[in-house]
């Protein structure tokens, strides 16, 4: 039985690609090695919260920066100004972007298309300006210092190990919720949004409200993502914060992998994260990064739009021995049917 | 009073460059139903080339027009057949903004890669000119700039209006398929209509360049309130456009009296935001706007 054999090696992919994670930390040569890991996973946690309201909707936002920096933001003011505990600062950073984007998503979820593309970057544009003018809250353009979560006593390695940790879990728990949808009547409704709305609708799915409750989960794992980052990475500049490259970033990095698997962003992330990583360390930080972006993204558009997991998937299936018919069942098992 | 009408003034000549530049995007819209994000990188393109172009032969700045505008024109054809036509009709509406934002940070990493990130501006013997208009003291640059959009405008709508290709590219702007019918070759003016509104951009550039310091991140200060303009004004409307750049321009202009220039700016978004929320399909759009 095919679909037999093709659970296991999902099992057995699923158990080796854990064991890595569990492994990378001590695998890793260098704390440079590890804390470029610690940027490819939290790459594949903005990129997986991108893909709750892109891949199951179909609404491309290029304005998630917003949230992840709201989220950053958030942690690290409730920190600093309102001296909550780090970890529920985090919480309570990701509950606030999730209320936050019950408004904004009225307003941007009534446009689709194009329009929608537009409001998500205004966003991002009008709150990188709001950061950087409102000095006496945000720290304006100095940036924000976030306090670590750990005591000094934690040293740089031990602190690039704990926050690996840290996104992987988070990571897990998005994938797990992902999957979760994907099977559910939610999810297929909001697959429904994807294919046709106007289809979805006439048919009784909730259009409205689905579209967004995917796009506050969203806000909120990206703000996670966001806040997480900010407590590892200890500074917050709304330039990069509040950038219109890291919201690309995720939707390169989804669609790269492929928006409708599971995995696809997640994939992504590596790839694209290990790409930018290593032609920092090759090149240095030059402006040949948004050329080779832009190529990337325009590569990925025009001819992979599905991204590599579907194209693969696909290389696989037409290697394969040939099958004798397009049905599951057989005409054997067909007939035996019949008779019984 | 006079503080208030001399923003009025400036408003209004903002207000020319937004509209001529809005012109661009409702004309790649009313061809492809594509939202152009790269217009703004373009416009920034030109500016680079009119300051390459006034730095290295000593001209005035405005002549690099003759070279700009034909070569945009011929890049904006190429950009719709090599690059937009190529998409799947399906998901064009979100794909090609992916693709045309491709384009715009390909156009910045190579204009930091060429000219760096340093701020550049043209040396002009009359940009310290200023002209008193009505009691309002107003820089000579800028009423050229203004001068450059209006004209580029008004030849845009005799185009558009008189000469059979305007008319035939009004007829796909409007239905494409009945446009094809009477045998308009609908994917040629598509690419022409590109072409036209990269020319825009070109002219917009190079009055962008006689007065204001320019760098390659510049474009997305720009991007910023020309979708504004669009959406409030109606997606794939002319007119709609332009009454929505003149109202945001002067709107701008007189609210940096009491917030100061940052805050002005989010007036823009804050438009865009309640546009979206009373009226989808923009303020002043035909027919068009709605079946967005």
């Amino acid at each position: 039985m095919r679909s037999g054999s093709e659970t296991v090696a999902k099992a057995f992919g699923l158990v080796a690609l854990a064991a890595f994670v569990v492994a990378f930390p001590s695998l890793a040569s260098d704390p440079f090695v590890l804390s470029v890991g610690v940027v490819i996973v939290s790459y594949a946690v903005l990129a997986t919260a991108w893909n709750f309201v892109g891949g199951f909707t179909g609404y491309i936002s290029l304005g998630h920066a917003a949230y992840s920096g709201l989220g950053g933001y958030a942690t690290g003011l409730l920190i600093l100004r309102a001296e909550v505990n780090p970890w529920l600062a985090l919480l309570l950073g990701g509950l606030v972007v999730a209320a936050l984007a019950v408004p904004v998503g009225i307003a941007a979820l009534r446009v689709r298309g194009a329009s929608f593309v537009i409001v998500s970057i205004a966003l991002v544009l009008v709150l990188l300006l709001v950061f950087q003018s409102w000095e006496s809250v945000t720290g304006g353009s100095d940036g924000l210092r976030v306090p670590r979560p750990f005591g000094p006593e934690v040293l740089r390695p031990e602190q690039h190990q704990r926050f690996f940790y840290l996104h992987a879990v988070l990571l897990a728990v998005m994938l797990l919720c992902w999957w979760a949808i994907d099977r559910s009547r939610f999810g297929m409704g909001l697959k429904g949004i994807r294919e046709d709305e106007d289809k979805a609708r006439s048919l009784g799915v909730p259009t409205v409200r689905y579209k967004l409750a995917a796009f506050v989960i969203s806000a909120f794992f990206t703000a996670l993502g966001g806040g997480l980052y900010a407590l590892w990475f200890g500074f917050l500049d709304p330039i990069f914060q509040f950038s219109i490259l890291v919201g690309s970033n995720m939707v390169l990095m989804s669609l790269l992998g492929g928006v409708r698997s599971l995995f696809g962003p997640l994939v992504g992330a590596v790839v694209v994260g290990y790409a930018t990583e290593f032609f920092k360390a090759q090149y240095g930080d030059t402006q040949m990064h948004l050329v080779a972006m832009g190529v990337l993204l325009a590569v990925v558009v025009l001819f992979l739009p599905d991204g590599v997991i579907p194209a693969v998937r696909g290389l696989v299936a037409r290697l394969r021995p040939e099958q004798a018919s397009i049905r599951e069942v057989t005409q054997e098992e067909l007939a035996e049917e019949v008779r019984r | 009073m006079s503080l208030v009408f001399q923003s009025l003034v400036l408003g209004v000549l903002m207000g020319g460059l937004y509209a001529l530049l809005a012109a661009g995007l409702t004309l790649y819209f009313g061809v492809m139903r594509v939202v152009m994000i790269a217009h703004s990188a373009f416009l920034v393109l030109a500016a680079y080339l009119a300051w390459a172009f006034t730095v290295q032969t000593g001209l005035d700045p405005m002549l690099s027009l003759v070279v700009t505008v034909p070569l945009f024109f011929v890049l904006g054809v190429a950009v719709q057949r090599l690059l937009v036509a190529r998409l799947r009709p399906a998901t064009l509406t979100m794909m090609s903004v992916l693709l045309t934002f491709a384009v715009a940070l390909a156009v910045e990493g190579t204009l930091g890669f060429v000219f760096t990130g340093t701020h550049r501006r043209i040396p002009l013997s009359y940009s310290g000119a200023r002209l008193e208009l009505f009691g309002a003291s107003v820089a000579l640059v800028k009423l050229i700039a203004f001068g450059l959009a209006v004209v580029t405008l008004v030849g845009l709508h005799v185009l558009l209006k008189v000469t059979r290709f305007g008319q035939a590219l009004r007829a796909t702007m409007q239905h494409r398929e009945a446009a094809r019918l009477l045998g308009v070759d609908t994917d040629r003016i598509a690419g022409f209509g590109f072409g036209l509104g990269l020319a825009t951009a070109a002219v917009g550039g190079t009055a962008l360049a006689l007065d204001s310091t320019i760098y390659p991140s510049l474009h997305w200060h720009w991007i910023g309130p020309l979708m504004a303009i669009i959406v409030v004004g109606g997606l794939g409307s002319v007119a709609g456009a332009a009454i929505a750049a003149l109202l945001l321009g002067v709107g701008q202009n007189l609210l940096q009296i009491p917030l100061g220039t940052t805050w002005a700016q989010t007036f823009f978004y804050a438009a865009l935001f309640v546009t979206l929320i009373l009226r989808p399909q923009g303020f002043f759009g035909g027919r068009l706007a709605q079946r967005f």
